[in-house]
């Protein structure tokens, strides 16, 4: 018995049994949730922390060695699937609960689980004082599950299940702290605005399903490259749909303006879903229907247009943010906004593999901002902060080493390594242009400029707040696996030793390169990497040697039009209200007695009407009924008889 | 008939068996545990029996014991089984002598048994009359002013009803010279099928089965019966002899194969309606919560007809799980009004439920989760059970009873919510609340029965292959 | 024509005393008429052949049944319940319901044709007696339901006692 059951664990002896395990991963963390949703404010604190940060370890774990199995001894085509039940049948219509494992799955898997360990375990120590402590861990967790659902889904029902979980997760995270009414609204602005997109989704699922008669997404793919041709409308139709959805997910232009909102939820959250796993869910997405796009050559095009300009946009509001989070949150933007861009370009590969770098560097980013704030009472104004370099050293270290991942500061770090591949095939690729390729290289100055005017800001000069906390083992020992994580993250993939794009060429076909010679791949890396410290210099030059010089340029009224304009994300929420939000309220308003509102109104009266009409036939009075039960028998005998 | 006949009946037996020794027992030693815990004994004991059935047993003309039979039968006796958990606590200082409710409870079970085996109309009679004459004196079991006005309502209407039914029965006999289901059909082709005598026959029997079933327009009863009743006992009555009666008519048509009348059609189609807007219409603004799940189980029993109508092999395998999950809910439902009831009344105004997350979050969750499959909300058994009468519906092309069900569906939504509203809301003034504690084992029913439904509600798998597995024989 | 005069006769006497029985004032005379109108009833049984039927007819409603109602009646002494007002202001629409029927039935009436006989046609029965025949088929074919019918007069008496005692305790 005991021997059996060490087969399961023991990676290197089993043979598809460590596949039949699958479940478990999401299983664990839905486990979790139950047990904290069902208990409630009446676990202590202690076991809520081990139930909700185990069970993610305990998928976490699975996953690793599913994993470790998965590349020592690959399953037939490099896939597996489990299916563990049907869940309704209907002729065609036949809805399974299927999970499906290739090698973006399991990259996607192995990013959640451990990430999402990782940061579980620092919102430990993080949110120790809070009330509705297993409340956060419960809802967390749920997050876990459906971020696991949505990215091991083999059928788009499945698929769709874990999107909305993850979608309502988010909501109910960004409103954690419901009694302050900012953070409720802010937490139905991401929810209406990724429904926006949801809409758009859903459509192109049921397109899909009733145009391909199937809801298995690789039988989809398989049905979809034979039925239509390169270009043809159902595909362009299907393809902008489903980019629809991804960019309402991953706030990119025009659907952006909900993520600097959401980090009103505590700063774990924001490290999770809204930096590591939730808001890519679009790249996955699309990297997941890319047959899909390569039919549509248009949306493909679309993909990196808006790629590059939401790179663009995003890097100059982060560059004038004053809230450390929001400043995140713009790089989160436009770092996705690369990932964009490798998708729209055909690199698939490069844009999964700075999702996963990405996920690294900015959820320590995140949780080292979490550190900051925390250590300085919930401040979040770097303007307010200064000089923490001496106090909070850990902090400091994993910080920078986050910066300069998210910098590509060259070849050290993981985000240089794939940055530099997505800038390379926006050249280089069939589909890529010297524009992208610009795009893509402006993007990197600005980003390394607003990483490190944060940087400067709060770590060196006068120290302007007291240090009231510093963070203790639980929160320091994940900024140090992330720093680790940050920094070798990105030897998976070097030019030349592409192990990264091998593994997943399987799942994801790589890029076609056309235009070779026209600016080598070497002097295109020292190029990056020469504007990425030019970067560095600046920000060192404005934000530390001389902030005179960015003052002066601010209070001078052009200036200051530009900041403001840059502050507020390129006015998109202003010109969103203006154009959308108010039309809406006074067509809400103006209408409201309307001939829609007449039929329900007219509903709800008839339904009253026939109430009170037929309830006078219930008067209690035993000869009534029987004469009832007489009438219907000579109704009966009519209908029969007569007609 | 021989000895060998009587092997496949043993599951009836041991019921008929056990209410004798219940009795006799009484007589000797007065208990209520014993009498409970043989109650169970026997049902558990009929239960297993079942399983010794061997394929299908026609015992003369009278009786079938197929899996259908067997089926209905087992969902018969698992649905008493709950009944007679449910009331042990409830009966307790409601009346001196509460021994023979149980004797009661098996002979009616019995009936409604009998029925899901009949294929004959003598023995559906006497199945009915066996189940109706031992309801009236369930209902009227704890002797206060609504228990005894609701008994005498049901006798006076049952025995009414009776009468129709046995005149339709009277005429069908005349037009083909046979009782039996099966050999009817052959008796119908040989007269062409056209006769007004033979129509006029199937609308009174329908008559009587439909007020056994509470379709509108033979439900007026209902509501009183129900409120009337002792909590437990309307459960019985909702689901033990709806089950019984269903699973006979579902028998009948079949094989007297009703598409072949267009116009016996249009009548089922017309109950179907009927009950659905009667139904629902009725609960909309209904005070009393246990007139809301009468007027409720209307409207459910139309959407039943719905799937009735329904062809093909869709139609045995949605109306199954629909009363399975009907059976469910409807348990669960007034498992929890039972649980609630204090002596001097049952719980059943709707303010009495008023802020009951507050004091009992999980009977208050339960009875949510009940709400819901009743409204059919995903995840539940009631969903499932729903999407396959739609299917089914949509499968035969009835696309105006498929309407009449999802804008019924919309009504019913209405009513559900706002009981379940009303559970969250701020607690009131209500007597029911101050409830000392739950029986423990009211509670244990109530978390399976939930369990079971939210089972059902995602992995409804093993039961669709159950019921498929018995419709290929059927 | 004979037969048919007897039968219409009995048929209007059992429709008027039926009437009479739910409209009397005084349960006793309802009971009376009862009486009556079972002995019509039993005459009909004479008519169709059936005399065993006619027997138990007179022998259990009319001998033991109706006599039990009148003690009934009597020990309880109806003088209030006997004078009240009784609930019958629906009565037009009670009427048009049972004339429905009436209609529905007789509309549909004149397609019957008879089905086919069974093994006990009248004239084995005749050759048989009445008494004979019915015992044979009621303890060959219908000999389950026949003992089942035992359960539904225990339930009833297990209800009776039931409802009507107080304290069971022996």
């Amino acid at each position: 018995m005991f021997s059996k059951h060490w087969m399961l664990i023991a990676p290197a002896r089993c043979g598809a049994e460590m596949m039949e395990l699958l479940w478990l991963i999401p299983a664990f963390p839905l486990a979790g949730f139950l047990a904290l949703a069902v208990t409630g404010a009446r676990m202590p604190k202690r076991l809520a922390a081990i139930i909700g940060t185990g069970s993610v370890g305990a998928s976490a774990v699975v996953a690793l060695f599913i994993g470790m199995h998965f590349i020592s001894s690959p399953p037939q085509g490099h896939l597996s699937s489990q299916t563990l039940w049907t869940w309704i049948e209907i002729g065609e219509f036949r809805p399974s609960i299927t999970f499906y494992l290739d090698p973006l799955s399991l990259v996607m898997t192995f990013v959640v689980t451990f990430v999402g360990f990782l940061i579980h375990l620092y919102s430990t120590e993080f949110m120790a004082e809070e009330e509705g402590y297993s409340r956060f861990f419960a809802y967390m967790n749920l997050f876990v599950c459906s971020m696991l659902i949505l990215v091991l889904a083999d059928n788009l029902l499945l698929l769709y299940l874990g999107w909305e979980g993850v979608g309502l997760c988010s909501y109910l995270l960004i409103g954690f702290w419901y009694k302050d009414h900012a953070n409720g609204r802010a937490a139905m602005k991401a929810f209406i605005v990724t429904r926006v997109g949801d809409t758009s989704m859903a459509i192109g699922f049921i397109l899909l399903y009733f145009n391909l008669g199937t809801l298995n997404i690789q039988e989809i793919m398989q049905r979809a490259s034979q039925a239509w041709p390169v270009g043809s409308t159902f595909a362009v139709a299907a393809a902008a749909l489903l980019l629809g959805g991804a960019l309402g997910k991953s706030a990119q232009l025009p659907l952006q303006t909900w993520l600097p909102d959401a980090m009103a939820g505590p700063t774990p959250v924001s490290a999770l879903i809204h930096a590591a796993t939730m808001v890519t869910a679009g790249v996955y997405l699309i990297a997941r229907t890319n047959v899909l796009f390569t039919l549509a050559p248009v949306v493909q095009e679309a993909v990196a247009v808006i790629g590059a300009l939401t790179l663009l946009i995003a890097g100059f509001s982060a560059l004038t943010q004053h809230d450390i989070k929001r400043v995140l949150a713009y790089s989160t933007i436009s770092q996705i906004g690369y990932m964009f861009l490798a998708l729209g370009v055909g690199a698939w590969s490069a844009a999964l593999f700075h999702f996963m770098t990405h996920a690294f560097f900015k959820a320590l980013l995140f949780l080292g901002a979490g550190a900051v704030i925390l250590a300085l009472d919930y401040e979040h104004n770097m303007f307010r902060m200064g000089g923490l370099r001496k106090e909070l050293p850990l902090t400091f270290w994993t910080f920078l080493i986050g910066s300069a991942s998210l910098s590509a500061l060259p070849l050290v770090t993981a985000g240089f390594y794939s940055k530099d591949l997505i800038l390379w095939y926006s050249l280089s690729s069939e589909d890529g242009s010297p524009w992208f390729w610009a795009a893509g290289m402006a993007g990197a100055l600005l980003t390394s400029i607003y990483t490190f005017r944060m940087v400067f800001l709060i770590f060196f000069g006068a120290a302007k707040g007291r240090v009231s906390r510093k963070p203790g083992m639980t929160m320091k020992f994940p900024l140090l696996i992330l720093a680790v994580l940050s920094i070798i993250g990105g030897f998976v993939e070097l030019p030349r030793i592409p192990i990264f794009s091998e593994f997943v060429k399987t799942a994801l076909p790589s890029a076609k390169t056309l235009h070779e010679g026209l600016l080598g791949e070497g002097m295109q890396q020292v190029i990056a990497s020469g504007v990425s410290l030019i970067g560095v210099s600046i920000a060192y030059l404005l934000f530390l040697r001389a902030p005179l010089n960015v003052e002066r340029f601010t209070s001078h009224p052009a200036g200051k039009a530009l900041h403001r304009f840059w502050f507020s994300g390129w006015g998109f929420d202003w010109l969103y209200n203006k154009v959308f939000v108010g039309p809406f309220i006074w067509i809400a308003r103006t209408n409201k007695d309307d001939f829609i509102d007449l039929i329900y109104g007219g509903m709800a009266w008839y339904g009253r009407f026939f109430h009170v009409a037929l309830s006078l036939t219930q008067s209690g009075k035993v000869r009534w009924y029987a004469m009832g039960i007489t009438i219907g028998a000579v109704i009966t005998i009519g209908i029969t008889v007569f007609l | 008939m021989t000895l060998n006949d009587l092997a496949p009946l043993i599951p009836l037996m041991v019921i008929a068996v056990s209410s004798v020794i219940i009795m006799l027992g009484i007589a000797f030693y007065r208990s209520r545990a014993f009498s409970g815990l043989l109650t169970l004994a026997g049902i558990a004991v009929a239960f297993i029996t079942l399983f010794g059935v061997q394929g299908t047993r026609q015992v003369t003309s009278l009786l079938i014991l197929d899996d259908y039979a067997l089926f209905y039968i087992g969902l018969i006796l698992a649905a008493s089984f709950v009944v007679a958990l449910l009331s042990s606590d409830y009966l307790e200082g409601r009346r001196e002598n509460i021994e023979e409710f149980y004797i009661l409870l098996l002979l009616s079970t019995l009936g409604s048994s009998v029925l899901a085996a009949s294929t004959h109309f003598v023995s559906f009679f006497i199945g009915l009359e066996i189940l109706s004459v031992s309801l009236y004196a369930l209902i009227a079991y704890t002797r206060n002013e609504l228990n005894i006005e609701a008994g005498v309502k049901y006798l006076v209407l049952a025995a009414a009803s009776s009468a129709f039914l046995l005149f339709g029965i009277a005429l069908l006999y005349g037009e083909t010279g046979t009782m039996e289901f099966s050999r009817m059909s052959s008796g119908i082709s040989a007269q062409g099928i056209n006769k007004g005598m033979l129509l006029t026959g199937f609308a009174l029997v329908l008559t009587g089965v439909g007020f056994k079933l509470a379709v509108a327009p033979f439900h007026m009863w209902t509501p009183d019966v129900y409120e009337g009743a002792p909590a437990p006992v309307t459960a019985f009555v909702a689901t033990v002899s709806k089950g019984g009666v269903f699973a006979l008519l579902l028998r009948y048509f079949i094989q007297v194969d009703m598409h072949a009348y267009p116009s016996l059609f249009g009548a089922v189609a017309f109950i179907a309606v009927a009950s659905m807007f009667a139904g629902n219409l009725l609960a909309l603004l209904q005070k009393n919560i246990k007139r809301i799940l009468a007027y409720s189980s209307i409207a459910h029993l139309g959407y039943l007809l719905v799937a009735f109508l329904a062809g093909g092999v869709m139609r045995v395998t949605a109306v199954t799980f629909y009363l399975v999950a009907y059976f469910i809910t409807t348990l669960g439902a007034f498992g929890v009004v039972t649980m609630l009831s204090g002596k001097e009344r049952d719980a059943d105004a709707v303010e009495d439920y008023q802020g009951l997350f507050r004091h009992r979050p999980w009977l208050a969750l339960i009875f949510s989760a009940m709400l819901f499959s009743l409204a059919g909300i995903p995840l539940t058994a009631g969903f499932i059970g729903k999407f396959y009468i739609v299917a089914a519906g949509a499968g035969s092309a009835l696309w105006l009873l498929v309407i009449m069900l999802v804008i019924n569906s919309a009504i019913g939504l209405y009513y559900y919510l706002r009981i379940i509203v009303v559970l969250y809301a701020q607690p009131g003034h209500s007597e029911v609340s101050a409830v000392s504690s739950l029986p423990l084992t009211g509670s244990l029913v109530l978390v399976l029965l939930t369990v079971l439904l939210l089972w059902l509600g995602v992995y409804p798998e093993p039961l669709i292959e159950m019921i498929h597995r018995m419709t290929m024989r059927f | 024509m004979l037969a048919e005069g007897i039968f219409i006769y009995l048929a209007a006497a059992i429709t008027i005393l039926s009437v009479l029985v739910i409209t009397r004032k005084n349960p006793v005379h309802s009971v009376i008429t009862m009486l009556v109108l079972f002995f019509h009833i039993a005459a009909l049984y004479v008519t169709l052949n059936a005399e065993f039927l006619a027997a138990v007819q007179v022998i259990v409603y009319a001998g033991a049944i109706l006599v039990l109602f009148l003690f009934v009646i009597l020990l309880l002494n109806l003088k209030e319940e006997a004078v009240a007002r009784r609930y019958v202001g629906p009565w037009p629409l009670g009427l048009m319901a049972a004339v429905g029927l009436f209609l529905a039935i007789i509309v549909s009436l004149d397609s019957f044709v008879a089905g086919p006989k069974g093994a006990f046609t009248t004239e084995v029965i005749k050759a048989e007696t009445n008494t004979k025949a019915l015992g044979k088929i009621l303890f060959t074919e219908y000999l389950y339901p026949f003992e089942v019918v035992s359960i539904v007069l225990l339930v009833a008496i297990i209800g009776a006692i039931v409802l009507a005692k107080k304290r069971l305790r022996s």
